[in-house]
């Protein structure tokens, strides 16, 4: 970390202060999280919901920390290949018959094979160099001069193999490849693994890394997101939209509204230029946030009443 | 400092937080950088470094709450720290009762505690002791002495009775202490011995009050097994090539065979169809492989329960939509508690879930064969172990049992692969591990 970094995170309150102003409103609790990080330099694994910010929240340090983003995003099947590098033996290969007759030049007066092998290995590590190696993004994190956020998507999508492999970069910062040697992390990039907790992450990857649980937010955190989010939403709708949508969340619903897909509604309405909730905008409004259909109908048997709590919640504040 | 933090860190592994010495270093590092003068933050920054499920930290937050109890005693003393030097003899006991100064009270008491080690507790046997412990530590004779003389004299009077009553005030302050120090020390031991003393109680002896604990165990063994089983490893055949994806990886080469390929298989989890006897004469057990079947339904991918007594029925959706307790009662609502019969039972399983049964399934009965003398249909028993992979048949009585009165056992045996005793936890465990460790094997 460069001291103008360390002094972005010289205090919770500052990183709160500082991601507020990049439009991301973040709990204590994550506040906490990137502080020690930071200072620790140690990974974060985020878990929690789908639609809670955890990509977000490390586009967001990135921004904040002015470090480039590398992210790599997990899935069935993922390998070595596709995350950490590739050896180009094709352009190796045509390099080699391209270069024979320079090849002829360099051995061309040595005499004997002792005298060609030596004058070969002059130049041996041509061959086996980086220019034959197509990084991909975790190498790419390894290797950023100035350091880097790294984000590791969806961690629990990858496979177990995958997982185990990540454990040499996450503890060590350092990755082995065979045909060069250990690369090491010049400066150590902030690492954050998103997980939506399809499957119960390793232990010996969770010991290694800071776990942060990221919940949907509570409702004055939700209306400081929306407000930060859409700042020209009138007031009442959005005591009330927070209300209905924190409502919904206590449902037994197949997939519960994200925070992205309350913003996404916010706009919506405001598009339809509503100044309050009532029952049949938001009829007509459901599908924004409800994407299956017996959810959908689950909260319109409830709409109304939902809808006059909602309203009654912001009159009791006013 | 550091001792504290062991303390602490060993009453969150008593709450079931796997703490490593990894997260024990990460955790002290944390807790230097973050400080101890801010409660919130502190405890938000631990949880990050030791608590890395949900459970887990709700469980942190609680044995911090606990832990750290003690924070307003804590500040008073960073004042008085010039005042205080070594050892409090009776006198200061004395005066400090006579006094009523309660907050050099509690921090003397936890000098004492300190001294004598009562982190080291672990039984409540041992209240009494380490509270006499502390009492002497903190120099309780003089006062006893005092009072003594006070009475011995005749003028004790009031203030020999506000002195007998601020011992009395000092002795509860004690044992509470005491006991705090119990429920964080020592809840870790007793709760393996009651863990252990249940997990070899049968199951039908448990009491009613320990259902809760039961369910935790159980909990916890399957989670466990799915730590241990879930993994779907793929196995490489070395020593047989696979020409095509080899082909297909070296196109960029130019043809040349840079990279060889070998032929994969992937180890599937196992195929299970478990069948469940909730009849009269299996009544006390059979809440408890109910609980367990309910469990195994997470643990595993492809598992489709059934429930009997005088008929059968399916009972996986019950399973999958209800919470353990509540699939139980349904269960036992819809089918139990009636007289079993298991021919008509293994009639119905025969008729509409046969044609289910492929080489790949492992059926798994639990029950007594118990039939109330009907006819027990073993031929359609042994039509459905010539269907499936493996029949596993646990039986709750124990083998003497098996075949006396109205019990089938013997009838059914040939056709069961595996027959076993089965009506404690460790039974149980021991079965489903056998079971997934063989399914991959033989997958």
């Amino acid at each position: 970390m460069t001291p103008e970094q360390l002094e972005k995170l010289e205090s919770i309150e500052r990183v709160r202060e500082g991601y507020a102003d990049l439009g991301y409103i973040c709990s204590r609790q994550i506040a906490t999280a990137i502080y020690v990080a930071g200072h620790l330099g140690k990974p974060v694994l985020v878990e929690g919901p789908a639609g809670v910010g955890k990509t977000e929240l490390a586009n967001t340090t990135a921004a904040y920390l002015d470090l480039p983003l590398i992210r790599l995003q997990c899935y069935e099947g993922l390998d070595e290949a596709k995350a950490l590098y590739e050896w180009r033996y094709a352009k190796q290969l045509l390099y080699t018959q391209i270069l024979r007759d320079k090849l002829g030049e360099v051995l061309g007066e040595a005499q004997g094979l002792k005298e060609s092998m030596d004058r070969l290995h002059a130049h041996a590590d041509v061959f086996f160099s980086e220019r034959f190696l197509a990084p991909r993004p975790l190498l790419k994190a390894l290797r950023e001069p100035g350091g880097a956020v790294l984000l590791i998507d969806e961690v629990d999508k990858s496979d177990h193999e995958f997982e185990a492999f990540l454990l040499e970069i996450l503890s060590e910062f350092q990755v082995s490849i065979p045909e060069l040697g250990t690369i090491k992390a010049g400066r150590r990039p902030v690492v954050f693994l998103t997980s939506n907790n399809t499957r119960e992450m390793s232990d010996a990857l969770k010991r290694r890394c800071l776990h942060l649980y990221v919940p949907f937010p509570d409702a004055p955190l939700e209306r400081e997101i929306i407000q930060a989010r859409i700042p020209e939403i009138p007031r009442h709708l959005k005591y009330q939209l927070v209300s209905f949508v924190q409502q919904v969340r206590e449902l037994d619903l197949k997939k519960h509204p994200s925070v992205s897909e309350s913003i996404d509604w916010a706009r919506v309405l405001l598009l339809l230029h509503a100044d309050e909730l009532d029952a049949d905008m938001v009829r007509q409004t459901l599908n924004v946030f409800l994407k299956f259909e017996e959810d959908i109908q689950s909260v319109d048997a409830e709409l109304y009443g939902f809808t006059r709590q909602a309203k009654k919640a912001d009159g009791a504040r006013a | 400092m550091e001792r504290t933090f062991t303390n602490f860190l060993s009453a969150l592994r008593g709450a079931d937080i796997r703490v490593s010495v990894a997260e024990t270093l990460d955790a002290m590092e944390t807790a230097r950088l973050m400080g101890w003068s801010d409660r919130q933050s502190l405890h938000d920054a631990l949880a990050m470094a030791l608590a890395k499920t949900p459970e887990e930290k709700t469980g942190f937050t609680r044995i911090f709450d606990e832990f750290f109890a003690f924070e307003s005693f804590h500040d008073r003393r960073d004042g008085q720290e010039t005042e205080e030097n070594g050892q409090t003899d009776g006198g200061d006991l004395l005066t400090m009762l006579e006094a009523g100064d309660r907050a050099a009270l509690a921090f003397a008491m936890q000098d004492a505690a300190v001294e004598v080690g009562v982190e080291n507790i672990r039984f409540f046997t041992q209240r009494g002791l380490y509270t006499q412990r502390v009492l002497q530590q903190m120099g309780v004779e003089g006062v006893d002495a005092q009072i003594q003389a006070m009475g011995g004299q005749g003028v004790g009077g009031s203030a020999g009775q506000a002195l007998r009553e601020s011992r009395a005030w000092l002795f509860e302050q004690v044992r509470n202490y005491v006991e705090q120090q119990l429920s964080l020390q020592g809840a870790a031991t007793s709760q393996e011995l009651r863990e252990d003393r249940l997990r070899r109680s049968r199951l039908g002896n448990l009491d009613r009050r320990d259902r809760e604990q039961m369910r935790r165990i159980v909990e916890k063994i399957c989670r466990r097994l799915v730590a241990l089983h879930s993994r779907r490893r793929k196995m490489k055949n070395r020593g047989q090539l696979d020409i095509r994806r080899t082909m297909r990886r070296n196109y960029g080469n130019d043809g040349v065979l840079f990279e060889l390929e070998w032929k994969k298989r992937k180890l599937d989890r196992p195929r299970v169809m478990a069948i469940c006897d909730v009849s009269g004469s299996v009544a006390s057990v059979a809440r408890f492989l109910l609980q367990f079947l309910y469990e195994l339904h997470e643990l595993l991918h492809d598992i489709r329960s059934f429930a009997f007594s005088g008929y059968l029925i399916e009972v996986s959706e019950h399973f999958k939509d209800n919470i353990a307790d509540e699939a139980a009662d349904k269960v036992m609502q819809k089918v139990g508690y009636m007289p079993t019969d298991y021919g008509e039972s293994l009639t119905n399983f025969r008729e509409s879930f046969l044609a289910d049964v492929d080489r790949n399934t492992t059926i798994i009965i639990l029950g007594d064969a118990r039939s109330n003398n009907t006819d027990p249909k073993a031929e359609y028993l042994k039509e459905m172990h010539e269907r499936c992979k493996r029949l596993i048949w646990l039986n709750p009585e124990p083998p003497p049992l098996w075949g006396t009165g109205d019990s089938e056992m013997r009838r059914y045996r040939p056709y069961c692969d595996l027959l076993r005793e089965c009506n404690t936890l460790n039974h149980l465990e021991r079965v489903v591990n056998d079971l997934l460790e063989t399914a991959q094997r033989a997958a």
